[in-house]
């Protein structure tokens, strides 16, 4: 035992605290103490979670109060699964962000620093909590923290985003906050393992009302259509390193509190239809939208959502193979979007608006975080032998068990779209001539930012080469999620 | 009809009553700091729903103290009172960042109507 589940959310929450304090004394310690901190979290992450997987789920009761009347944290193998991820991109996008604003000003730094510390503290919150109202407050923490990150910089529309965000947030946080009072009204309880055994006690009809409010409550930090209207500003308007960590941090917790709601509160087994709808909706809107931008975050942040709308798809099966893809799915997104985000943000250095005909020829003046970008591209297009291309698989043949060729098709044509404009912004980054006029004015990238990348880069083919080094963690974290009775009988087994 | 369900009722119907004006208002308003208004006002809307939920005719406090040892069945339930104050801590906070948006806002379009503010599209 290295240590407690409870550690992953109070010592980032304790920096946040301690980073303003410490920083009046020496101002380097903001910038290296959130580093020190995430890779603490990673290295307790990955300890807590193989041991998990050795000998079962950890259930860490908070101030002596057993399961279903304190608030308990759940590391189980899918749980861990996440938070390990989570923890890990984390420490990358504070790897590549470690001389944010070095040379402009300390307070800048500063914020950030305090705001990406919140924003992981509470992404993790959201997992591991095993208590309904507890999840909303992490989600409150993320959102607080995610609109103070987008309003970043002063000069730009930053604030307009930040405050579409912020309108939509909060009124689906009382959406969020209705469902908890329709479910405690009816059953007495937040805990979500007593919630997901006394589920059929409650009246059908306030059931459906709780899942309808517990849709819209989370569907903001999921980006289900039509929540997601904040994204591609949000992701554009924001520094590039926060736009990586909303895509490699964020939008997991997201996904993860809507499949656990339906998943485990809600008791669902078998397919979900409004999952499948859901998700391919937003998969068709978001992917034919990515074809008409012209700036490439917001590109890149539409093809973020349609990936969310692939995940909830695979979720929606129903069937451990579609859940078993969708993780894959979500793991694979992690690592190749923030990869992309980070790469584009060197390449489009500086610029206010990040258009894509900006990086013309840009191949040529920064070489290697182009190959970098394009191996990112072709890797989330799903073109073998990259990552990308084993988790799309994985949700073909899921679909294909449970006879769904109208899934089958709509992926493999929305593969095509995605392949397309993808293909046209390295076609632009790497067969055009670097024009100066449209340009922009090349820099060197850190070296800080370049071995994130190459890290991020890393990973990617080692899944594509290797992809059974990651399946076996899938295939249980997909079990877990599965397998609602082992969660009620682990959380509450200890109580009764 | 006895007073209990009486008041249960006037305090759900109200607190959906707040919930709609605020809905209303931060969907039809085109003044930023109505729309915080109306944010703040589906919260107060909330809050009484939450409050509403735990109600019991004379009820006492949920402290056992010398004099009341049996008062358990007489007790309101304290958990939808610690719900409300920590939704009332956030809503506060949502606020503030709110505000402080707007302050931002204002400054970089010198107008607080939402119609003039549409660099990105909406």
């Amino acid at each position: 035992m290295v240590g407690s589940p409870v550690f992953l959310i109070a010592i980032p929450l304790l920096a946040a605290f301690l980073i303003p304090l410490l920083g009046m004394v020496w101002k380097e310690s903001v910038r290296i103490i959130p580093g020190l901190v995430l890779a603490y979290l990673t290295f307790l992450s990955a300890n807590l979670y193989l041991e998990v997987i050795d000998s079962g789920t950890i259930v860490e009761t908070i101030a002596g109060w057993q399961a279903p009347w304190g608030i308990n944290l759940v590391f189980s193998p899918l749980t861990g699964f996440l938070a390990t991820i989570m923890t890990f991109m984390g420490f990358i996008v504070w790897l590549y962000s470690y001389r944010f604003k070095s040379n402009v000003e300390f307070e800048a730094a500063k914020k950030y620093f305090i705001f990406l510390m919140l924003l992981v503290a509470g992404s993790i919150g959201i997992v591991i909590t095993g208590d309904i109202f507890n999840q909303f407050v992490f989600i409150e923490i993320v959102g607080i923290s995610a609109y103070a990150l987008t309003a970043f910089y002063t000069g730009r529309n930053s604030a307009e985003a930040a405050f579409k965000y912020l309108i939509m947030g909060s009124l689906s946080a009382s959406a969020l906050l209705i469902a908890i009072i329709i479910v405690y009204s009816q059953l007495g309880t937040l805990n979500m393992a007593e919630i997901a055994a006394n589920i059929d006690n409650m009246d059908p009809q306030y059931r459906v009302i709780a899942m309808i409010f517990f849709i819209i409550g989370i569907g903001v930090e999921a980006e289900i259509f039509p929540l997601n209207g904040w994204a591609p500003d949000a992701y554009t308007e924001a520094p590039g390193p926060v736009g990586g960590a909303f895509a490699g941090i964020v939008v997991k917790a997201g996904i993860y509190a809507m499949v656990r709601m339906m998943f485990t509160l809600f008791n669902i087994s078998g397919p979900m239809q409004i999952l499948i709808v859901i998700g391919l909706v937003t998969l068709i809107i978001a992917e034919t939208s990515a074809m008409r931008q012209v700036k490439l975050k917001r590109m890149l942040a539409y093809s973020s959502i349609g990936q969310m709308g692939l995940v909830l798809v695979a979720f929606g099966m129903g069937t451990e193979a579609g859940v078993f893809a969708a993780l894959f799915l979500m793991l694979n997104h992690a690592i190749i979007k923030p990869l992309l985000f980070l790469s584009g943000s060197f390449l489009t250095f500086n610029t206010t608006d990040k258009y894509i005909k900006q990086i013309t020829g840009m191949a040529k003046k920064m070489p290697v975080v182009s190959v970098l970008f394009a191996l990112g591209a072709l890797a989330i297009s799903g073109l073998p032998p990259f990552s990308g291309f084993w988790s799309k698989l994985s949700v073909l043949t899921a679909a294909a068990d449970e006879n769904l060729m109208l899934i089958i098709a709509l992926v493999l044509i929305i593969s095509v779209v995605e392949i397309v404009y993808y293909f046209r912004v390295i076609n632009r980054l790497f067969f055009f001539e670097y024009d100066e006029k449209i340009s922009v004015e090349p820099h060197k990238p850190g070296i800080n930012g370049m071995i994130a990348l190459f890290v991020l880069a890393g990973l990617i083919l080692l899944i594509g080469f290797y992809p059974a080094s990651v399946t076996g963690y899938i295939d249980l974290a997909a079990k877990d999620l599965i397998n609602t009775h082992e969660y009620i009988d682990k959380v509450l087994g200890m109580a009764f | 009809m006895d007073t209990t369900e009486l008041i249960r009722l006037g305090v759900y119907g109200t607190s959906i009553l707040l919930i709609l004006i605020g809905l209303y208002a931060v969907l039809t308003k085109r003044s930023l700091i109505k729309i915080i208004i109306g944010l703040s006002i589906i919260d107060g809307g909330i809050h009484l729903l939450l409050i509403g939920i735990g109600y019991i005719k004379d009820g006492t406090a949920p402290i056992f103290s010398p004099g009341s040892e049996n008062a358990a069945a007489r007790m309101v339930d304290p958990v939808p009172q610690a719900l409300v104050l920590t939704a009332i801590v956030i809503g506060f906070g949502v606020t503030a960042v709110a505000l402080s948006l707007i302050i931002r806002l204002y400054r970089h379009h010198n107008t607080l109507k939402i119609d003039e503010i549409k660099n990105l599209k909406w």
